[in-house]
């Protein structure tokens, strides 16, 4: 099989995927105990109120044609009206969206970063004490909850040193408006984002740093590597441009997860820094019953592991010449 | 029924005794292990105060074990609001003068709970997956794997938040929340190693003897992937702690079972974060020492799953 | 002129109860031009003395003792990045036993043998070392164009070239072939052997190739020398060593590979395995195994003895060369039971003595 059938085929399975997702949370918002369309009904309306909304609604058509509307409508990217913002979903989460993306995006850039380094040297260095420390410190990183590293860096950093922000996005407020530079683009920004960044980069720092040191250390055994440092080549190139290109590959795949992860993570440590993301707007919109938020937002954070599974897959294949396409 | 067939009675009893022994000789790993050892003692300690937390009954005996918490840990006003640690509540009080000590200790329990739980049954479900889905392979693998990856993606905290918002937040609903996602790990991982499994020559002499398929997955591969379920039943249980804690954290614990996660939630909604550093760090710190300690046990067993890893190290 | 001299060599392995005397008291020397076969088993400690030469060794060895010149300079002296810059590659490059795991598989094999060219070559551009590849792979007989295909498009016997035009690239004075061809099927051996004798005589590089194998070594070799127990026991021109050996660990090896001229020869192996070089203690290291072995071979270590042309052995009966090659070339003399210590009660038989090492 050529590479580009790969594609397609892998590109048929995204779409698979995607389609037992929107299932699963069609059925997930219906599961609800009671009667389905309880929920969707404001208090205070009049009967006629009542038929009127619910016809609105569609909730009056057999379920198959629910589902059939429902699926033609989370394609157009259309998620119905907020009940308490009383505006449409789509305004009002892709702004916080993108607050969570740029918010997780730069923890887990930094959390791959360093976790790529710090585990390859901790293979390339084994049984010093720099490994051995190395362990323990990401072990712990990697037991304790996001709110909890939140809290300690909260404690730490505000509550005893004072230098950043407890909380939000922005000391002037004007979270959700703006262009993206009005909004991303000051040092007071950089200065509420440093802590919840860090947070998450803490947390997932884990996984690539411990995966990074497995396989380096099974790569160094390879005979390559003894070439290399036959060759003369400095203890650097055989490092980073071999040892460490090597051990990289599994790390793709862990991505798509560590994404995951993030995108999960992103509730807990929004609330704790009260970060104005997509996270915290889903706590809020259960609390509050505001389904279709909630649904949204799941919806959104489901489509990025999706496609971060897809991108990794594919990356896989660039990054290793090796791959078979089965 | 012929002789020498074994009853599945019999046979089950043989595998778990099989099993103990073959954890009990792989036990010896812990020897010169410190990580590891550390990590035995420190859920060791947790297991003996979340099981004896509160006085325990045991009524045909009339007898009364007294508890390690010294208070109710629900009680109100046992202290003034938000004392600082002191002789009388050594962790200090919460916001309606409760005692944290033994808040923690209590919350001890909840945490085994789950984690003990939850680990189980993930494993226990991720395991039969994997064995069946590689045995069976064709459709039922291509089925099987596909529903993986689609629980690979589903994100775990707002799924877990929305099925726990429909179902109602008790303890029972956070476990099934859990184990429905925890278990997708377990599942890839004993599906790949009971492939490698399948080729090999006892299953076929099981095969060419007549054997039926149950028997030949329950009682000839399952023993051999054991250790591996044994190891990503470890880590499970630090996963499934941390997902209640955070779930907790995030307001939809189970009120009347009073969790760690809990406590910092309660810590949070009464808006003493900022002082009350006695109530947040030692239920944090707990969670974490509790993490730790089977994430270094797990560490442990990886080196008996992969041997090749005890060379390097 | 002499571009090797070992003298004295000893590299030791750190081990949890002592030492492992891997090279143990080594000498050899290496002419211009020159190919030597290293020759024993596995274990034998082959390897390690060729990797000493340019102290490519594992965290836990160590060359504790003797001297390593090459073409004059002290290897044993230089900074690491001396030895990186001056030696490594540019004067002595070496050639795996497995080609296929010797490249890095990520980066085609040109890119590969682009970059150690111009690492040590500064004014060399990239398309000149791209060049001097494709040529290279011309003369190896592989498709220029090839240069850009990942190593694991090659096949074993391809790739084994490749791994030779990365050796040469530039143009060494010494190469060190470990098993460079054990991993492939005999007919492509044999061309694989020649293509190299053919390059070496071109660069007029010297060649040390370690093998197992003594029908490799005899075709190829200058010289030999033979390797048992971390020391070299038997070294002569390749002619005496395949027809006129003198130490019984030579005559056993060569008992088992065939002999491609006589075609009802028996293979006959020698029974036992390598000793553990851990404080070995005095006394013939072969003895355990050795079906000539006396009093004396158990007491007091052989010291090389000169039989002219540069041919010593290290046996305290070589001088018995008839009776040696006579009994040698007999099946019965390497059965297991013939072989031991026969007054000594704790290791009477030589199975014994090897289980009690382990």
């Amino acid at each position: 099989m050529g590479l580009r059938e790969y594609v397609v085929r892998r590109f048929l399975q995204l779409i698979v995927t995607f389609w037992a997702f929107f299932t699963l949370l069609f059925v997930l918002f219906r599961m609800m105990p009671g009667d389905p369309t309880s929920m969707f009904i404001l208090d205070g309306m009049t009967p006629e109120q009542r038929e009127q909304r619910i016809a609105e609604l569609g909730l009056d058509q057999p379920l198959y044609v629910q589902y059939v509307e429902y699926i033609r409508q989370l394609l157009t990217g259309d998620f119905g009206q907020s009940f308490i913002y009383r505006e449409p979903v789509t305004d009002i989460i892709l702004i916080r969206f993108m607050n969570t993306i740029v918010l997780m995006g730069t923890a887990l850039v930094f959390a791959y970063l360093i976790g790529v380094t710090f585990g390859a040297l901790m293979g390339w260095w084994r049984n010093s004490r720099f490994e051995r420390g190395g362990i323990i410190v990401t072990l712990m990183a990697r037991s304790s909850p996001e709110f909890w590293v939140g809290i300690v860096l909260l404690s730490v950093f505000v509550f005893w040193l004072g230098w950043f922000p407890s909380s939000g996005m922005r000391t002037t407020g004007g979270e959700l408006g703006g262009g993206f530079v009005a909004r991303y683009g000051s040092l007071d920004f950089l200065r509420h984002l440093f802590l919840p960044a860090l947070t998450g980069a803490i947390v997932y720092l884990a996984t690539p740093t411990l995966l990074m040191r497995s396989t380096m250390l099974d790569v160094l055994n390879a005979d390559f590597i003894e070439i290399k440092k036959a060759e003369g080549l400095p203890e650097r190139t055989v490092l980073y441009k071999h040892a460490a290109r090597n051990s990289i590959l599994p790390l793709v795949t862990v991505a798509a997860i560590a994404t995951g992860a993030a995108m999960g993570g992103s509730v807990v440590i929004e609330t704790v820094f009260n970060w104005p993301g997509m996270g915290r707007e889903m706590v809020r919109a259960v609390n509050n019953n505001d389904y279709p938020v909630a649904m949204a937002a799941f919806f959104l954070m489901g489509s990025v592991v999706i496609l971060m599974n897809f991108v990794a897959d594919l990356a896989y294949v660039y990054l290793d010449p090796r791959v078979e396409y089965e | 029924m012929s002789t020498g067939t074994t009853s599945p009675i019999d046979s089950a009893t043989s595998t778990i005794g099989n099993g103990i022994d073959y954890v009990r000789t792989k036990l010896e790993v812990f020897e010169g292990d410190r990580l590891g050892q550390i990590g035995l003692a420190t859920l060791f300690v947790f297991l003996v105060i979340g099981i004896f937390a509160r006085p325990t009954t045991i009524e045909f005996l009339n007898l009364t074990i007294p508890g390690i918490a010294p208070h109710d840990p629900g009680e109100r006003a046992v202290g003034g609001r938000l004392e600082s640690p002191s002789a009388a509540h050594p962790l200090g009080t919460t916001d309606m003068g409760r005692d944290v000590l033994s808040q923690v200790i209590a919350g001890t329990r909840v945490t085994l709970l789950v984690g003990s739980l939850a680990a189980f049954m993930a494993v226990f479900i991720g395991t039969n997956v994997g064995l069946v889905s590689a045995y069976f392979g064709g459709w039922v693998d291509d089925v099987l794997m596909r529903i993986t990856d689609i629980v690979y993606g589903v994100p775990f905290l707002p799924f877990a938040i929305v099925l726990v918002a429909i179902l109602g937040n008790s303890l029972v609903n956070i476990i099934v929340a859990i184990v429905l996602i925890l278990w997708r790990s377990t599942a890839r991982v004993i599906r790949s190693q009971v492939l490698s499994h399948k080729q090999r020559p006892y299953v076929e002499s099981a095969q060419a003897i007549g054997a039926g398929h149950l028997r030949i997955m329950y009682r000839h591969i399952l023993p051999n992937v054991l250790p591996l379920t044994f190891l990503y039943a470890a880590f499970a249980v630090g996963w499934a702690v941390i997902a209640e804690a955070s779930l907790s954290f995030l307001g939809f614990g189970d009120p009347n079972m009073l969790s760690w996660g809990e406590m910092i939630y309660n810590v949070y909604t009464a808006n003493a974060i900022r002082e009350a550093w006695w109530w947040v760090f030692p239920p944090g710190i707990c969670i974490m020492l509790f993490v730790m300690s089977v994430f270094f046990i797990g560490r442990t067993l990886e080196e008996v799953v992969n041997p090749e890893l005890r060379h390097q190290e | 002129m002499t571009l090797l001299d070992i003298t004295n060599l000893k590299t030791y392995y750190r081990a949890e109860d002592g030492w492992v005397r891997a090279t143990d008291d080594v000498s050899l020397s290496i002419e211009r031009g020159e190919t030597v076969g290293l020759v024993g088993e596995s274990g034998s400690g082959k390897t390690t003395l060729a990797k000493s030469i340019i102290r490519l060794l594992p965290d836990n060895a160590e060359i504790v003792d003797g001297s390593v010149a090459f073409d004059g300079t002290e290897i044993t002296e230089l900074t690491d990045s001396e030895l990186r810059k001056q030696l490594r590659w540019s004067e002595i490059s070496m050639i795996p036993q497995n080609a296929m795991n010797g490249f890095d598989p990520v980066y085609t094999v040109g890119q590969q043998i682009v970059q150690v060219i111009r690492y040590h070559e500064d004014g060399t551009s990239k398309a000149e070392a791209r060049e001097r590849a494709r040529s290279l792979f011309d003369e190896l007989g592989i498709e220029p164009d090839r240069v850009d295909d990942y190593p694991h498009q090659f096949s074993g016997g391809m790739a084994q070239r490749a791994m030779i035009a990365l050796a040469l690239a530039l143009s060494p004075s010494l190469v060190l072939a470990d098993e460079p061809t054990t991993a492939l099927d005999v007919v492509i051996q044999d061309r694989i052997l020649e293509t190299i004798k053919k390059m070496q005589k071109e660069l007029n590089s010297a060649m040390i190739m370690i093998t197992h194998d003594m029908s490799v070594v005899s075709e190829t070799c200058d010289r030999i020398a033979v390797v048992y127990g971390g020391r070299i026991i038997e070294i002569a021109d390749a002619e005496t060593i395949i027809t006129n050996p003198r130490h019984p660990y030579t005559l056993g090896l060569r008992n088992a590979f065939p002999d491609i001229n006589d075609d009802d020869q028996e293979l006959i192996s020698i029974p036992g395995t390598p000793p553990e070089l851990v404080d070995p203690g005095e006394g013939c290291r072969f003895a355990p195994r050795c079906p000539f072995a006396e009093e004396a071979c158990w007491e007091v270590t052989p010291e090389p003895e000169s039989y002219g042309d540069g041919h010593e052995v290290e046996c305290h009966r070589a001088d018995e060369v008839e009776l040696l090659q006579t009994e040698a070339g007999k099946k019965e003399t390497w059965l297991e039971q013939e072989i031991g210590r026969p007054d000594d009660p704790t290791a009477d038989r030589a199975t014994a003595e090897v289980e009690s090492d382990d």
